[in-house]
């Protein structure tokens, strides 16, 4: 192998040392894809890693950018993986300070939907948190409003999980307009 | 356009005397002076706003004077997709404009869905509301919209009756 294909020995993320250092009870897994710091995490311990992540002061990922979920209950090998909980609550992060980006994946397992709201932490994941109960039916504890934020009130169903049907239950034939306007 | 009304006095206006009907006279006015409700909620609001500006005018066909406020208006252009959370807002809308009242489904959303097959969109908003005029298109050019509005101005000079109308009265 010549001396131009050898790959560089890349260092660990500080993210990754940090964790592996503080919360490695935490941590299932890890993952760097483009750039990016993937840590598959507990749901026990999800709520004091994300807590971590953010008020450790070399860490310091301050802003959450997004909280979607996955249903993963069409993806074999990620069923297999995390003792097959179908769902996958993923929170973006970027760190001003580091000025880079990291991904927490908590998986959810179907019989208990409950996971911690990180509102505590970020205001701005008050709606977040909201359009991923209303999409995917995760309950969000501690949330202060957990209302659908998308879809009508009177709606049933969650429609980005896999097994919701794409033409509905039928809900855009038979609303009722004075229910709705009540 | 250019229909004068003398109304009385026969001796003195000698030959300039226009004979028609009150409906006529007030229709002639109600097509040329449409004020429209945009209810823009997708691309196709983007192709009304052009033709709303200089470039297609709609102005030159009277209907430029565009009111936010349904109380005002007696034309209702949905431009965009409809979906079932904001399909009692516009009825409601439709509801609180006066009579009468023209409504203009500007694209393949508004009219039937277009490739929106899902859960969430109400497949053409004439299930719900009575349309008069409906554009293809995905989305129309303003030029299509002008037409429409043309289209709605004929059906008045011709005095029938908005498709509300007939729907309470059937």
């Amino acid at each position: 192998m010549s001396e131009e294909n050898q790959v560089e020995e890349q260092p660990t993320p500080l993210i990754l040392q940090k964790l592996e250092a503080n919360h490695a009870d935490a941590l299932l897994a890890h993952d760097e894809t483009r750039g990016t710091v993937v840590v598959v995490v507990r749901k026990e311990q999800a709520y004091a890693v994300l807590e971590y992540l953010k008020t450790d002061p070399e860490l310091a990922y301050a802003f959450l950018v997004d909280v979607t979920a996955v249903d993963n209950s069409q993806m074999e090998s990620e069923l297999m993986q995390f003792d097959y909980a179908r769902f996958m609550v993923v929170y973006q992060l970027y760190s001003y300070q580091g000025q880079c980006r990291a991904r927490v994946k908590v998986p959810v397992h179907e019989n208990d939907l409950n996971i911690p709201s990180v509102t505590r932490l970020w205001q701005g994941a008050n709606w977040l948190e909201r359009e991923t109960y209303d999409m995917f039916g995760i309950h969000f504890e501690g949330h202060p409003d957990l209302r659908r934020i998308l879809m009508p009130d009177d709606f049933d169903g969650h429609p980005l999980r896999k097994d919701y049907p794409l033409r509905g239950h039928g809900e855009r034939e038979r609303f009722n307009f004075d229910k709705q306007n009540a | 356009m250019g229909l004068d009304f003398v109304g009385q006095g026969a001796a003195e206006t000698d030959g300039n005397i226009i004979t028609t009907t009150i409906d006529k006279v007030v229709n002639w006015g109600r097509k040329n002076s449409l004020w429209p409700m945009p209810f823009g909620t997708a691309c196709c609001a983007i192709e009304m706003m052009a033709t709303l500006a200089s470039k297609f005018d709609l102005s030159r066909f009277g209907s430029e004077a565009i009111r936010f406020s349904p109380r005002q208006s007696d034309l209702l252009i949905v431009s965009g997709r409809i979906s079932i959370k904001m399909m009692p807002v516009l009825k409601r809308i439709y509801d609180q404009m006066p009579d009468p009242k023209w409504v203009i489904s500007m694209g393949a959303c508004a009219s039937c869905g277009g490739v929106f097959d899902t859960y969430t969109l109400i497949q053409g908003v004439d299930q719900f509301i009575p349309v008069d005029v409906y554009i293809p298109g995905c989305p129309p050019r303003p030029e299509d919209l002008i037409d429409a509005v043309l289209q709605v101005q004929q059906k008045i000079a011709s005095g029938a009756s908005p498709k509300g109308v007939e729907a309470v009265y059937e």
